[in-house]
């Protein structure tokens, strides 16, 4: 197929890397601007979400110091002992990825902030967030003209994304009690327009990096692009239904209705880490057809 | 979930490579040329490549090259045989650091004839 790498373990490796790691910013980010909406959620679950953003950032950190290692041993071709070659590391850190780690880096050294109470810890935070989205502009097809737009969108792009996914565990507490019911319902209300914000962004980088129907049908990266909007179909599918039928069930009062609400977050969760997945590897090994 | 996951691996490692994140480049000798002989190992990028790794494999094994160029990116990069090389299939793999940051590899061969 038109526009796809050579494969091999260590593109294997860098793909399960970058979306780990896809999957700890979004998490570190989600967590303050979650935060900030919701200012009067329940304390436990307020606490959900400081938590999981400050070990997604730590995870994030240490995923982003593998990543050198695993890009210095690609580019080496020495394997293993090229993932401690300090030249090899010295043009890792001289290219994009150097810099996208300095304000990836300090972002989610910002978030751990959100263990501060008070109007400090949830500015510094935000900060944090915003540094981590604009740190992936640094990096990749984003680099593409025109500039500018690319990196807007993708910024949006990712920060909607955060508040979603970031949601995510603090939700299922949430919709352990009914009265949390207004919560989650509020997140619905609110969570309509981010997604159509996150759709329509994704839609417009993809048609900037695409250009052409027979650009998505032709190559490597529009059938992974395929893959990913299909997964993310199924996603919205899931989501609506728990906006439209669950969460005016748990706001009822119908018995099996926490349980089943849930049930369904987690399984966005998993539907969520199949994106990533297919995020990485569209970023990773296939290029987009406006580049070839 | 996991037999989506392994589906979508495979139907990805098992389609043909080419290279991505660079426009076609062109090399010399061209890929699958036949050549008497070969005075330079050529590869011209649409944007400057940073080769990190080059290897040049003949009949008998891998074999010496110096690098002509250095390390920093270049739009075209030259590396010399030190050895003669005899008739045979030869191959060249090589590594980089594209402008925007992706790792890049490629591969070319080419015959010496006698």
């Amino acid at each position: 197929m038109e526009g796809l790498a050579p494969i091999d373990g260590w593109a294997l490796l860098a793909i399960l890397a970058k979306a780990i790691g896809y999957a700890a910013a979004l998490i570190a980010m989600g967590g303050p601007l979650f935060l900030a909406v919701f200012r009067s959620a329940p304390p436990d679950v307020r606490r959900i979400a400081r938590k999981l953003a400050v070990i997604a950032a730590l995870i994030g950190l240490a995923v982003l110091a593998l990543r050198f290692g695993i890009r210095a041993a690609r580019i080496s071709g020495m394997g293993l002992s090229g993932a401690t070659d300090t030249m090899m590391l010295g043009f890792v850190w001289d290219s994009p990825l150097g810099t996208a780690a300095l304000w990836r880096g300090a972002g989610e050294l910002l978030i751990v902030a959100v263990l501060i109470e008070g109007t400090i810890g949830m500015t510094a935070s935000l900060l944090g967030a915003l540094l981590i989205a604009m740190s992936y502009a640094f990096v990749g097809h984003s680099l593409g003209d025109p500039r500018w737009i690319l990196a807007g969108l993708l910024v949006t792009h990712l920060l909607a994304a955060a508040f979603w996914v970031g949601s995510l565990a603090p939700l299922h507490r949430a919709a352990a009690k009914g009265e949390n019911a207004a919560l989650l319902h509020r997140f619905g209300t609110i969570a309509s327009g981010t997604v159509a914000i996150l759709v329509i962004v994704g839609v417009s980088f993809a048609w900037l990096m695409i250009g052409s129907p027979t650009g998505l049908f032709g190559t490597a990266y529009g059938w992974t692009l395929i893959i990913k909007i299909a997964v993310v179909t199924g996603l919205l599918g899931l989501a609506a239904r728990n906006k439209l039928r669950l969460v005016p069930a748990l706001a009822s009062g119908a018995p099996s209705a926490s349980a089943r609400l849930r049930r369904s977050i987690r399984m966005e969760i998993i539907i969520v880490a199949l994106i990533l997945l297919a995020t990485a590897t569209l970023t990773s090994i296939t290029t987009p057809p406006v580049n070839l | 979930m996991k037999s989506i996951t392994l589906a979508l691996v495979a139907t990805l490692a098992t389609a043909t490579a080419a290279l991505a994140h660079s426009k076609a480049e062109d090399t010399t000798p061209a890929n699958e040329a036949t050549v008497e002989t070969v005075e330079v190992i050529e590869l011209r990028f649409d944007d400057p490549m940073r080769v990190t790794a080059i290897s040049l494999i003949g009949p008998d094994g891998e074999m010496e090259i110096t690098r002509e160029t250095g390390l920093d990116p270049v739009t075209e990069f030259r590396a010399i045989p030190l050895e003669a090389m005899p008739a045979g299939a030869y191959s060249v793999d090589w590594r980089g650091l594209s402008a925007d940051g992706h790792p890049m590899q490629g591969a070319f061969a080419f015959t010496v004839s006698d």
